[in-house]
């Protein structure tokens, strides 16, 4: 008999599994091998206890040397099982590995289906389906590309240093950028950090030391990333370095600050305090230059002078340099929540502060030298509330500009202000503290000693109602600055007024703007607006975009021991692919037919990856193989079908479809009219 | 091969819904066979058709499979957000009403084509989409669509030849 599809040449193996009885206990194999042997272009149909062991992987190699076979289809389990296993075997058999096409028949047939004949009939579709298919299969080659071996990292948090680290140590080259003139990101701004209690700046300091002191690593303060081409492999990232202004360390920095006509709310310390236009955040930092923060400099020359006119270039222009790397790690980091005017008293009261601020203002280095006072008078009663812009409800809380709403939980503000509170309480035994939270969720290892420890210490816990947030005014009596009114559910839900001295909002954390970001590297956004992995749990720091790969925060709320432990990982990753030195990449990848292509741009929009191009010279499109991920989208929308798909183009998904469709044969008839002898039918 | 539609037991009390159902191949497939690990029983009505992404699925697609057929087409793909290829799933969503309406003017009830998302972890979901849908054509009926393309005169339909030029 000769091949179906109009194809002489075919000669196609059906391999049926039994799957243990995992599959033959439902769908009757063995007639199934029978009508696998009528389908036009079989030449082979056969059972195997197992196929992907190996004597049954063995009997496909021998059966495809021996029979001739030119296509192979496997009914059995999921493709994501063994579809590579079934096409390794074909391979070691000399034939194309993707000439091979597998027929899920134990997922989607004998585990869903109870009925034997139906279960029957629908893996012989099935069957069918993949045997129509495989004749319209053409060889595919895996592409393979170069990969440079070095690695950019966006953002110089702890993330970023934390990857740029590990990347180096194993001898990768490193370039580390960071938009702002120093780097330390939130880290910096901290004070005593969980689980540990160690100063912030200490572990800071030592992974600055480690990264900026490395050979293989390049830094870039001020640069701001500009444009992008290229793609795995190679990375061509255009970043605009901002000058600082600050040459050399002046011999009298303080003298040259002092002569800073200029101030503005100094960031670093959250708004509690002011800074000059020239600035250093604090002592310590790093790169240890001070920088000119242009938006309050006026030009005024005032610091050149001071510096005797040495080390100071007020008229430096911004430069542009082009990083090439193999590999992008994303340590963009996060935002906290952008409270509202009057949200909570905030902004309207001066006793209403954030976490992040208390954090300063226990910093003995920081703004008040480590006094906890607000306008000079001190603190005797401090209330903590949990869940600012966190586990936000419809109905409830006012949406934030883009009109979204906060529904998750922020992970990290519970252990923050239990391990705050504490060191408050440790500090200042008089003090009172009242903690008004929905829920606490203490939920790593050693969180849970911090609230014990806060119970301990006398803490007040105060539950409210999320329908019914607490509210916060002026004290009618006048006796203390703030009251906070709340139900009190813990109890029988009794009112409460809790006046206090200073309120401090545990915020929450929101993901960046990263519009630019997000354009320039594609990169998938969760319905959060945090970056999105491609699955949570097997690839848990790569984005969809290849060669991208994710470093803490940007990907969510984390701490700083999970940021640390998701950019090693992401290090990690990175480092498997660029030491590689190349990559393989399906061959799904979208083909022009120049003969029917019209010119008419569809598919350059239609690409999400921007992997089409049109060729001015001949105006019609043309496909980066390199960039081509292998959706299809563009195939689906061409209107003059010029743009095909390999391994899913119009003829194979047509075969597919017209031979599921086709009238079915009686499967009865077919086992009682024709009698085969063994369970292995070569013809 | 020989087309021996008119063979088929439409309408008559053997008659079973056939329905096709294009999934993507990293959430919707994977929630296919999230459903089969769970030992979710649901109709075989639904043949299954992979593509890496739904945004691989063709209008003509579609309707090629109701011409060759089908009773009803089924289309699944990642939630919003959650594509694979970025944005291949939200090109799907805004080409699904164009299908919709051209449907529509073909006089071919609502209910045999369906749109949906489900994903990798939606076993559950995709086996009560696969109920539903398989109920609603049932409810329907059969199509006869490649039968009265034929009787009005559209004979590219039922030609033998593969749906990708057929249809063209």
């Amino acid at each position: 008999m000769s091949g179906g599809n109009g194809n002489g040449s075919v000669r196609v193996g059906v391999f049926i599994c039994h799957c243990g009885g995992n599959i033959a206990d439902v769908v009757d194999v063995e007639a199934a091998a029978q009508a696998a042997a009528r389908m036009p272009g079989v030449a082979f149909s056969s059972t195997h206890m197992f196929c992907c062991s190996d004597p049954g992987q063995a009997m496909i190699v021998q059966a495809i040397r021996d029979h001739g076979l030119n296509r192979v289809v496997v009914a059995a389990c999921s493709p994501s099982l063994h579809e590579a296993t079934f096409r390794r075997a074909a391979a070691h058999a000399g034939l194309n590995p993707f000439l091979c096409l597998h027929a899920n028949i134990r997922e989607q047939v004998s585990w869903v289906v109870r009925d034997r004949a139906q279960a029957t009939r629908k893996a012989v579709r099935l069957i069918r389906a993949a045997v129509a298919r495989s004749a319209h299969l053409a060889p595919l080659e895996r592409r393979r590309l170069p990969i440079r071996p070095s690695v950019l990292v966006i953002g110089g948090g702890v993330a970023g240093l934390t990857a740029a680290r590990d990347l180096a140590s194993r001898g990768i080259e490193v370039t580390l950028i960071e938009s702002s003139p120093f780097l330390g990101g939130r880290l910096a701004q901290l004070y005593r950090i969980y689980p540990t209690g160690q100063f912030a700046r200490d572990v800071l300091n030592r992974l600055i030391r480690e990264v900026a002191g490395h050979p293989k690593v390049k830094i870039y303060t001020n640069a701001q990333l500009w444009s992008s081409e290229g793609f795995i492999g190679d990375f061509r990232t255009t970043v605009r370095l901002i000058p600082r202004g600050v040459t050399e360390e002046p011999a009298d920095l303080q003298a040259v600050l002092d002569a800073c006509p200029e101030e503005a709310v100094d960031q670093f310390n959250l708004g509690l305090a002011k800074r000059k236009a020239i600035y250093r955040p604090y002592d310590g930092c790093y790169p240890p230059l001070p920088a000119i923060d242009w938006r309050t400099c006026t030009r005024c020359g005032a610091c050149v002078e001071a510096a005797g006119g040495r080390g100071i270039q007020l008229d430096q222009e911004p430069e542009q340099i082009e990083i090439r790397s193999g590999a992008i790690v994303l340590a963009v980091g996060l935002d906290t929540y952008p409270l509202r005017h009057g949200e909570y008293g905030y902004g309207k009261f001066p006793e209403v502060i954030t976490l992040a601020q208390l954090n300063r203002l226990l910093d003995p280095t920081g703004p008040t030298g480590g006094r906890v006072e607000i306008r000079g008078r001190p603190v005797r009663r401090v209330g903590f509330l949990h869940c600012v812009g966190s586990l936000q409800r419809k109905g409830v809380h006012p949406p934030m500009r883009d009109g979204r709403i906060n529904e998750y939980c922020s992970r990290v503000c519970c252990t923050t202000t239990m391990h705050t509170a504490a060191e408050l309480k440790s500090r200042f035994p008089e003090l009172q503290v009242y903690d008004f939270h929905e829920h606490i969720r203490t939920y790593g290892r050693k969180h849970e000693n911090y609230y014990d420890r806060v119970c301990e210490q006398g803490v007040v816990f105060i539950r409210f109602d999320p329908a019914r947030p607490p509210r916060v005014e002026s004290d009618p009596k006048g006796e203390w600055p703030l009251v906070v009114r709340t139900v009190d559910r813990l109890t029988s839900g009794e009112e409460l007024e809790v006046p206090l001295d200073l309120l401090v909002l545990a915020t929450g954390l929101v993901a960046r703007d990263m519009k630019r970001l997000i354009d320039l590297y594609r990169c998938s956004v969760g319905p959060d607006r945090f970056l999105l992995e491609v699955h949570p749990k097997l690839r848990p720091v790569e984005l969809a975009s290849s060669g991208l790969f994710l470093a803490g925060s940007v990907q969510g709320p984390m701490d700083i021991a999970e940021a640390t432990a998701a950019a090693a990982a992401a290090a990690s990753k990175a480092a498997a692919l660029v030491c590689a030195g190349s990559i393989e990449l399906d061959p799904y990848v979208a083909r022009v037919d120049e003969t029917r292509c019209s010119g008419c741009r569809i598919c350059l929009q239609a690409c999400p990856f921007g992997a089409i191009a049109r060729r001015e010279e001949t105006r019609q499109a043309v496909v980066n193989e390199a960039l081509c991920m292998g959706c299809g989208t563009c195939a689906a929308l061409c209107p003059c079908n010029a743009i095909q798909q390999c391994g899913f183009d119009d003829r194979q998904i047509g075969a597919e479809l017209e031979a599921l469709l086709a009238p079915e044969p009686e499967l009865a008839a077919v086992s009682s009219q024709e009698a085969f002898d063994g369970k292995a039918q070569g013809r | 091969m020989e087309r021996r539609r008119e063979d088929r037991q439409d309408g008559g009390s053997g008659w079973e819904p056939r329905i096709i159902g294009f999934l993507c191949q990293w959430c919707s497939y994977t929630g296919a066979d999230n459903a089969g690990t769970a030992r979710i029983q649901y109709p075989p009505n639904v043949d299954v058709i992979k593509v890496m992404c739904s945004g691989r699925v063709d209008p003509e697609l579609v309707l090629a499979a109701l011409a060759r057929g089908a009773d009803g087409v089924l289309v699944l793909g990642c939630h919003p957000g959650d594509c694979h290829y970025i944005s291949g799933n939200h090109k799907t969503m805004v080409r699904m009403p164009l299908v919709r309406s051209v449907l529509r003017d073909f006089g071919i009830e609502e209910g045999r084509f369906r749109h949906d998302w489900v994903s990798a972890a939606e076993g559950e979901k995709f086996a009560r989409v696969v109920a539903e849908m398989t109920e609603e054509v049932r409810r329907l009926g059969p199509l006869r669509w490649p039968q009265r393309l034929q009787e009005s005169g559209f004979r590219t339909c039922a030609a033998p030849a593969p749906c990708g030029e057929a249809v063209r």
